[in-house]
Formats: C-alpha cells, structure tokens, sequence
C-alpha cells in the first residue's frame, strides 16, 4: 500500500511540478508586464509581515553589531591613539621650535630695536657658550677682535646692561657679568643729572643680586627705584639701565645704604647680546699719571 | 513531526535570508530557502519539497525587489530535481550532498537569472561574481545547516551515529607494582 502511495507520488509530482512552475510563470510575466511599480498585494502583505519580526530582529541585530563594532572600535582607538600620540610629540617638538623661533624672533626683534634706539653702535652676538664651573658667570660670545670687539666694551641687551668684554680672540669674546664679585661699575639711583645718590655697583655675592655700595645715608632711596649707569668708571657710557632696587637697608647721617638691586637684564637666560662699540673718552692727564693708570699701559 | 521541524526551518530561513544583510552584507551570498528547500528534498518527499519550494520562493519573492514568482519557479524546479535525484540515487552522506547544494545554487541562480533576463528584466549586479559568491556561500553554509539539521532531525542519522562510535569499554589496568609482588600461598 505504502509502495503503491509512493509510485502515485512519483507520478503526481511532474504535473505537480508543472502546475507549480506555471503558476510562478504566470506571476512573474504578470509582474514583468507593469514595468512601473512592483506593488502587489501579496509583496505588501509579506513585508506587512515581516516587518514584525524585522524590526525586534534589526534592533537586536544593531545592539549586537554596536557592541562589537565598539569592541572593534576601541582596539583601532588603541592603535589610533598610539598613532596620535606620537603626532601630539612630533607636533610638541614642532610647537617647541616654533616657539624658540618665535622667541628668538622677539629677542632679535628687540636687539634690533636696541640698536636702533641706541646712540653707540651695537654689534649683536651670540652666546655661544658659558662658564664651564659654577663659581664664575663669565660667558663667550661669538663676535672677536676680527668683529671690532675690544678689551671692556659694554655688553647689553634690551633689558640693561648686562657685563663687559674680559678677553678678546679674533673670533670670540670673554664676558664677565656684571653680579661678578670683582666686578664694579657707577650707578646712579634716578636720572643722572637730577640725583645725586651715586654710587658703586658690584656682585653682591648673591647670583642674581647686586649690591649698591657708597650711596650717602641721608638721601632718600625707594625699593623700586631704577639705577643707572653714570658713565664716570671710564668703561661703561651714561644712562645704562642696570636694574632696580629691591631691598634698603636705610644708612644715617654718618653710615651708608646698603641696596640690592635686581639686574633688569635677564642674565642668565638671555641668548644675544649686544656688544656696545664704545670707546670711552680718554682719561685726563692727572689720571693718566696714576699708579693703577700706569700698570694698565703696561699691561698692554 | 519532522514535517513541521522543515517548516519551522524553513520559516526561520526566509527570516533569516531578509534580515541577515542588515546585520552582515556578506550573508547576503548564502541562500537559506535553498538550503532549506534542497534538505527537503533530500528527505525523499517529493511533493513536499515542491510545495516548500514554491511557498519559500515566492515569500523570498515577496520580500526582494525581483519579479514575483521568479524564485518560486527556480526553487519549485529545484524542488523536483533534487527529489528525482534522490529517488535514483542514494544521498544520505554528507559529502554527497555537498555537491547537490552546490548544483542546486548554481542551478537556482541561473534559472533565476535566465527567467529575469527572458523577461527583460536588467539586473543592478554583475551575474557572474555573485553567482560565484552565492555558490560558495550557499554551499559552505548549507553544508554546515545540514550537518545540524541532521544531528537534530534526522532520528536515524542519530542511531547510526552512535553506533558508529560506541562507547569504548574502559579496562582496568593492573598495578605494574603488583606484578612483582610475591604473594604467600
């Protein structure tokens, strides 16, 4: 019976097939007829369907690919961050030199102004090297005799003054600051000509301080006043800013002040200076006659 | 029972083959009806499989911007060629099936094509390359399908199955320790 059954089916499913393959036939020319729109009942009641299991599935689906996608995110965020990193250090050091150009830019730009402003000839130079020891504050410049740099020319910056030449080669200079204990210049609290609270300016063993010496106890000095330089020292000119006073303590009738000043250059960060082509003017006779005026000679 | 198993399978196919491009573009190279519809075929139920064919057909129809009928031709003939198929030749092994699906694909997509093309009908894709993908996917997917079906379905592939490979009888090993002891009689 069962055999029997089977061989019915064999023999039903070709026209069963055929019946089947015409009826798609028949859909599909039905369909392929109206070119313009592809709306059939059945299509609309499918996807009507469909769209019930579509929609829970797709929201599954996209919380499942969001998650992953995120884990797969956060490694190429691993590797991108990796990436950046290195370009947030190529783009410091870029940041960096920009702004030592800039930097170098200003102080050029303001030793440019210097000279411009001053009534001496400035040679600019470069610092080009530092006291190997910690106990000197000498510095070598890259301007020589061949430059016309000579033995105690000034050295400025636009902030002050800042030292003046010790030893001459033909390619460098020697500088001695001017915080130098040995180191002794005419200051003058105010503008010269309407003070009269003059003085020496030396190192005051402190590296970024200099001591005012000789200034009469019985005039009046302020924290805060600017000193000068006289011009009298026979080295430096007139009216160099040295810095100003940060701390008095007050003389008497018969006692001196004692003054610290904060040099106005910035000595130990400067990197140009300028090297003031200044010849002082000769000494007079009387002078030139003295003991130590006579030891210079010769010395040279 | 195992009717209604292909059925329910078939349902979850269909579902699957409309949403699976959502969730992975490269899916969308397997063709789960086929696979589905080949399976039962493979059963030996002729004019279930035909009817399988033709319902998957035309609800992938349904849901693709295609002719409507034109999947339902294809796997309807799919259907009953796998059907004669079996009835003259003996395909209950895996790797026999695998070229089945794999003819069937190709077969399904040129009919598919060939009914697209007589009808002038232009299509937005290149024929070639994606029958060759569907051919690869559909065949790598369905052979791992059918590997499932089977272990979940097929009552008989189960027996055979575990008569293949019976539990091995455990001995006992005796103590090599033992062996050189002397024993008092």
């Amino acid at each position: 019976m069962a055999e029997r059954s089977q061989k019915e089916v064999w023999r039903l499913t070709p026209w069963l097939m055929i019946v089947l393959l015409l009826g798609n036939f028949m859909l599909m020319a039905f369909d392929a007829r109206e070119i313009g729109t592809g709306q059939r009942m059945i299509r609309v009641w499918a996807q009507t369907i469909a769209h019930f299991v579509q929609a829970p599935v797709t929201t599954v689906s996209s919380a499942a690919t969001g998650y992953f996608q995120s884990i797969v995110n956060l490694r190429n965020a691993q590797d991108e961050n990796s990436m950046l990193q290195q370009r947030v250090q190529e783009l410091e050091v870029q940041l960096k030199q920009s702004e030592d150009l800039e930097a170098e830019n200003e102080r050029l730009s303001s030793l440019l102004q210097l000279k411009e402003q001053s009534t001496y000839r400035v040679l600019p130079a470069k610092i080009i090297g530092r006291d190997a020891s910690l106990w000197f504050d000498s510095m070598i410049i890259n301007r020589g005799s061949l430059d016309g740099v000579q033995l105690n020319m000034p050295i400025v910056t636009n902030g002050g003054l800042v030292g003046r030449v010790t030893a001459v080669s033909p390619l460098t200079a020697q500088i001695d600051l001017i915080t130098k204990d040995k180191s002794g210049l005419g200051g003058v609290i105010g503008q010269l000509g309407t003070s009269n609270a003059l003085g020496v300016v030396g190192g005051s063993g402190k590296k970024e301080l200099l001591e005012m010496r000789y200034v009469p106890g019985i005039i009046e000095v302020q924290v805060g006043e600017k000193v000068y330089t006289t011009g009298q020292d026979g080295i430096y000119p007139a009216g160099l800013r040295i810095g100003d006073i940060v701390e008095v303590k007050s003389g008497s009738a018969t006692a001196t002040h004692q003054i610290l000043i904060q040099p106005s250059a910035q000595l130990h960060s400067m990197q140009e200076v300028g090297v003031l082509l200044y010849e002082p003017p000769p000494r007079p006779k009387f002078e030139e006659t003295l003991p130590n005026a006579v030891k210079d000679e010769k010395k040279k | 029972m195992e009717q209604v198993k292909i059925t329910v399978a078939l349902i979850i196919a269909i579902m699957l083959q409309w949403t699976l491009r959502n969730v992975a573009e490269p899916l969308m190279f397997v063709d789960f009806p086929l696979i589905i519809v080949v399976y039962a075929a493979l059963q030996g139920n002729a004019i279930r499989a035909l009817l399988y064919g033709c319902i998957a057909g035309i609800a992938v129809d349904a849901l693709s911007g295609g002719l409507m009928g034109a999947n339902g031709f294809s796997k309807t003939l799919i259907a009953y060629l796998v059907s004669e198929m079996v009835r003259r030749v003996y395909l209950d092994n895996l790797l026999l099936r695998i070229p089945v699906i794999a003819g069937a694909c190709l077969i399904d997509d040129l009919v598919y094509y060939g009914m697209h093309r007589l009808l002038g009908q232009e299509m937005t894709v290149q024929p070639v390359p994606t029958i060759a993908y569907t051919l690869i996917g559909t065949t790598i997917a369905g052979t791992i399908i059918y590997l499932l079906l089977d272990s979940f379905f097929n009552e008989r592939v189960r027996v055979r199955r575990s008569e293949y490979f019976k539990t091995r009888r455990q001995t006992r090993r005796r103590n090599p320790i033992r062996l050189g002891k002397r024993t008092r009689i």
